[in-house]
């Protein structure tokens, strides 16, 4: 009597659980390294940070994220004299007033190229927060930490202070701690 | 550990952070005012609150696994727990050694300088001693106890009593505390600055109804004029025409109907509307009221460790501390309190052998008061009885400054000598310390009084005391500012300042001294120009240029005279707007000070207006030396001037653009996209046009095209800037008969005025 198609695949089926005993242990033993693998990608999960991107004179930046507030189309802003050329001027921000920063200008970038510069990226962190001056938004995304490179592409002539590195894709990627806790960012003009 | 169990933890700990902050600020207040008052009947009520105190935060603390902390909390407890039970009194010693445990508490909550246990169970160890001391004491007291039984039972009484209403002030506590409810202040700031904003749409809403209501006015003088033709049309005999115009004065009337209809219903809402967000921003001011103790809580225990370690007695007196005041207000005041209240302490008060020497009682006295006014203004008085403020010094230093001249001095007034401890760089202290006598603090409580809308005052007494007087809103209430245009700037000046607002002829300015000046009321006053003062250097030359240009109708100037200590200034201005009820506001975190600028105010429109800050300003108009007239002269000498029109949609661009031509001399006009460009081409007589490509309503090239086929520009050169780098955007722009075209990415200074200067 002819064996039903069934019936073959179970007669393989039992032969390869019992015959090969060794492949099993083989198998299994594969198995077990590709899911500690796994476990090890989950720990290392962490060391993703979320940035968005953004572009100002013909380069891409990113931020991290959880120092962005919002993003502000930029429709008017009022300059204010006597503040040094990195403090575009201020805009308000549902009744309340954010001053504007000039990257370009504060890190001493030549002025070359013009972009749109009509939006302003608001950045926070328990003491500071003012508006950084953008050209467009790009969007978000996260960026794994041991992909960013500190060695530092000649082209960016920003202090290294300031930045955390730039990815494969050419962002640079910018230290907002570092640029929001800098003190040379506080205009503090005493009275003489 | 978890991360989800740390965040939870970190959490908690934040939580408890809040409570133990608390508990240790009634501690601190239990213990000093334990230590003024040993005896009383209130010192039970006391003693019962700091046990209850210490007894909640070592639960506290062990519920987030502060052992150190619950640990030394519970010997505190057994202090007190026994303090309660048995009468005794603590030494000063064992005070000051209360506050140290309480201070130690303090750092290991904030977990501020964290302490070896070491150095905690020597705290422990002494407080042990406090209560195994008093043991001994009583086991030597024992037998004599016995007989004293009998008063000892009365006094128990006394205790129980005292406990019971303890007890029940506890109880009413909790009343209160079920009816509050917590809320961060950084959750309620964003609430007020939406109340705030409503304003803005509450005008907005008026002038809507008011345009509604002059569209009915022009369909009004619209049918008075139609029934004027009709019966010219009825007199000439026109049937045909006649129906016509009799059916559009029905359809006028129905249209005026209904619009008169929706402007009723529009004036009932926005009025409604406008009472409601009156009173929202009313009920939020309310909530942003708080007590004047939420600042000084802390001050009875400054006070004591602050005069400690001077060697000197102080008792601090607190009046008032239940009056409410603006939270924004409280915020700025707590700093220059402290300051004042250490000035009493560092400058007046002296050491107690001293004092006694002088019949004074050993312990110095500083009172702060605080006083809410009729005018609902809050009036704080921060007195000491010590040695006055030494005029001879005060004189000493201003000369040394060179505030004042020698020959002077005679003239002026004590009062006037005493104000000039104000002044920054005026310090009477021999030796700098790490808190006063570097001689700026008094001149930061000036400023911020003055930024607050109030004054200081000062007034002193040889031996008797110094008295400080503060003079400030109870809500940070709106001011009155008149908006100034100088170049394309606008600014609020505070009404306050202002002595008043001339218009004059140039002739009558006057050059004396290399100074501008003019004569009003007699006096000569020096002329400033506000845009050349405030540094606004650029748009100054291109308003004088205007000014060359067409001399003969601009005989006229506009002047602001502002006033500010005894000192009057004219300052030049555009125009002068109108004058509105401002709002100061911080101009942000970045921007802690400005020259010039004391915060920025936001207009029914929307718009941010820098407020002018006086003092400040009148100080840089003395410095300024640059005059009017010289830079006129400078700039007659320059050859004639090209106009050049920017234009494009983004407002950095524009600026920016703007800026780089400015500067290299040019004047310049801006517009937004290209059908405003057009219209200002075919008016504006200019020699250039530097346009953007992609533009709202009409973009680069289609406006260089359209200027191409206008008689009157045809010959005007455009120059293109544009994101647009491609080979056909190129030679489409050259189609249209641009002159130039320069690319975004390769775009800087130079190459935009060097092909300026070619195309002119």
């Amino acid at each position: 009597m002819k064996k039903t198609r069934t019936e073959l695949e179970q007669e393989n089926l039992d032969q390869k659980i019992i015959l090969h005993e060794d492949e099993r242990n083989t198998i299994l033993k594969a198995r077990a390294q590709t899911l500690a693998v796994e476990i090890k990608d989950v720990t290392t999960k962490k060391d993703f940070i979320e940035i968005m991107e953004f572009s100002l004179a013909s380069e891409t930046y990113g931020i991290e994220t959880a120092f962005i507030r919002e993003v502000y189309p930029l429709k008017d802003f009022s300059p204010l004299p006597g503040t040094p050329p990195f403090v575009l001027g201020i805009i308000n921000v549902r009744g309340q007033i954010i001053s504007i920063v000039d990257l370009k200008k504060f890190f001493n970038l030549p002025e070359k190229g013009l972009g749109e510069l009509n939006k302003v990226i608001i950045v926070q962190n328990e003491q500071m927060e003012f508006g950084i001056l953008a050209d467009a938004i790009q969007g978000t995304c996260s960026v794994p930490l041991d992909a960013i490179q500190n060695s530092l592409v000649p082209t960016i002539e920003i202090g290294t202070g300031y930045l955390r590195g730039v990815t494969s894709d050419h962002t640079i990627i910018l230290d907002a701690e570092k640029i929001l806790s800098d003190e040379k960012i506080i205009i503090h003009q005493e009275a003489e | 550990m978890d991360a989800k169990d740390e965040e939870f933890l970190k959490r908690l700990r934040a939580t408890f952070r809040v409570e133990a902050e608390e508990h240790i600020q009634g501690l601190i207040s239990g213990i000093i005012e334990l230590e003024k008052s040993p005896k009383t009947e209130k010192a039970a009520v006391i003693i019962e609150t700091i046990f209850r105190d210490a007894h909640s935060l070592k639960g506290a603390a062990r519920s987030v696994n502060m052992k150190d902390v619950e640990s030394i909390c519970q010997e505190l407890e057994s202090i007190f727990g026994k303090l309660k039970n048995e009468k005794f009194l603590l030494t000063a010693a064992q005070f000051d050694l209360i506050h140290r445990t309480i201070d130690n508490i303090s750092k290991m909550v904030s977990g501020a300088g964290l302490k070896t246990p070491n150095d905690n169970s020597e705290l422990i160890k002494h407080l042990r001693s406090i209560t195994e001391e008093d043991e001994k004491e009583k086991n030597v007291e024992t037998k004599t106890k016995v007989v004293k039984k009998s008063s000892e039972g009365t006094k128990k009484n006394i205790l129980a009593e005292n406990s019971l209403s303890a007890d029940i002030e506890l109880v009413d506590e909790k009343l209160f505390r079920s009816e509050t409810v917590r809320i961060p202040t950084a959750k309620l700031d964003p609430i007020f600055l939406q109340a705030e904003q409503m304003i803005q749409y509450k005008i907005a809403a008026a002038q809507r109804t008011k345009e509604l209501k002059s569209i009915n006015d022009s369909i009004d003088s619209w049918k008075k004029k139609l029934g004027k033709q009709a019966i010219h049309s009825t007199a000439e005999g026109g049937s045909k025409l006649k129906e016509i115009i009799d059916w559009n004065s029905e359809r006028l009337n129905e249209l005026e109907i209904k619009i008169a209809e929706v402007a009723h219903v529009l004036e009932n809402d926005q009025r409604s509307l406008g009472r409601m967000i009156d009173d929202h921003l009313e009920s939020m001011k309310n909530v942003l009221m708080l007590p004047i103790s939420t600042i000084v809580e802390g001050f009875p225990k400054f006070v004591r460790d602050l005069s400690r370690s001077q060697g000197k007695e102080v008792e601090l007196v607190i009046i008032g501390k239940e009056i409410e005041v603006d939270k924004r207000i409280l915020e700025e005041l707590k700093d220059p309190l402290i300051h004042l209240v250490r000035n009493c302490i560092d400058h007046g008060i002296k050491k107690p052998d001293e004092r006694v020497r002088l019949n004074k009682p050993s312990s110095g006295k500083v009172t702060l008061s605080f006083n809410a006014t009729e005018s609902r203004h809050l009036e704080i008085i921060i007195s000491d009885d010590g040695i006055g403020v030494d005029l001879d010094k005060v004189r000493s230093a201003a000369l040394k400054s060179g505030m004042i001249a020698k020959d002077s001095l005679e003239k002026i007034s004590t009062q006037e000598i005493l104000s000039l401890i104000f002044q920054s760089g005026i310090t009477t202290s021999q030796i700098i310390t790490d808190i006063s006598g570097r001689g700026l603090g008094l001149a930061i409580v000036r400023e911020k009084a003055e930024k607050l809308g109030g004054s200081v005052s000062v007034d002193s007494m040889p031996n008797i005391g110094t008295t400080f007087r503060l003079f400030l809103p109870l809500t940070l209430s709106t001011l009155r500012g008149v908006i100034v245009r100088t170049g394309e700037n606008l600014f609020v000046i505070p009404t306050l300042y202002i002595d008043r607002v001339v218009r004059v002829n140039c002739e009558e300015i006057k050059t004396v001294e290399n100074k501008e000046t003019i004569i009003i009321d007699g006096k000569i006053i020096t002329t400033v120009n506000l845009g050349n003062v405030l540094g606004l250097v650029n748009k100054v030359e291109n308003k004088l240029n205007r000014k060359n240009v067409t001399a003969d109708h601009l005989n006229f100037i506009q002047l602001i005279i502002l006033v500010h200590a005894d000192k009057k200034i004219a300052f030049e201005v555009d125009e002068i707007l109108e004058e509105y009820q401002i709002l100061v506001k911080e101009l942000g975190k970045q921007l802690s000070r400005v020259h010039n600028i004391s915060g920025a105010t936001i207009l029914g429109s929307g718009k941010v207006i820098p407020v002018i800050n006086v003092p400040d300003l009148m100080k840089s108009a003395l410095r300024t030396d640059v005059s009017f007239k010289e830079l006129s002269e400078k700039e007659t000498e320059t050859k004639k001037k090209y106009k050049i029109l920017v234009i494009d949609d983004s407002i950095t661009s524009r600026t920016l653009i703007k800026n780089i031509v400015e500067t290299a001399g040019y004047i310049v006009e801006t517009a937004v996209d290209g059908v405003d460009a057009f219209t200002k081409a075919l008016i504006g007589g200019f020699d250039l046009l530097v346009s953007d490509v992609d533009m709202p309503r009409m973009n680069g090239f289609e406006l260089t095209a359209k200027i191409r086929k206008e008689k009157k520009l045809s010959e005007l050169p455009v120059v293109l800037v544009t994101a647009l780098e491609t080979r056909e955007d190129r030679e489409h722009g050259i189609d249209v008969g641009a002159n130039a075209y320069i690319v975004k990415s390769s775009f800087d200074q130079s190459n935009l005025l060097e092909v300026i200067k070619k195309l002119l």
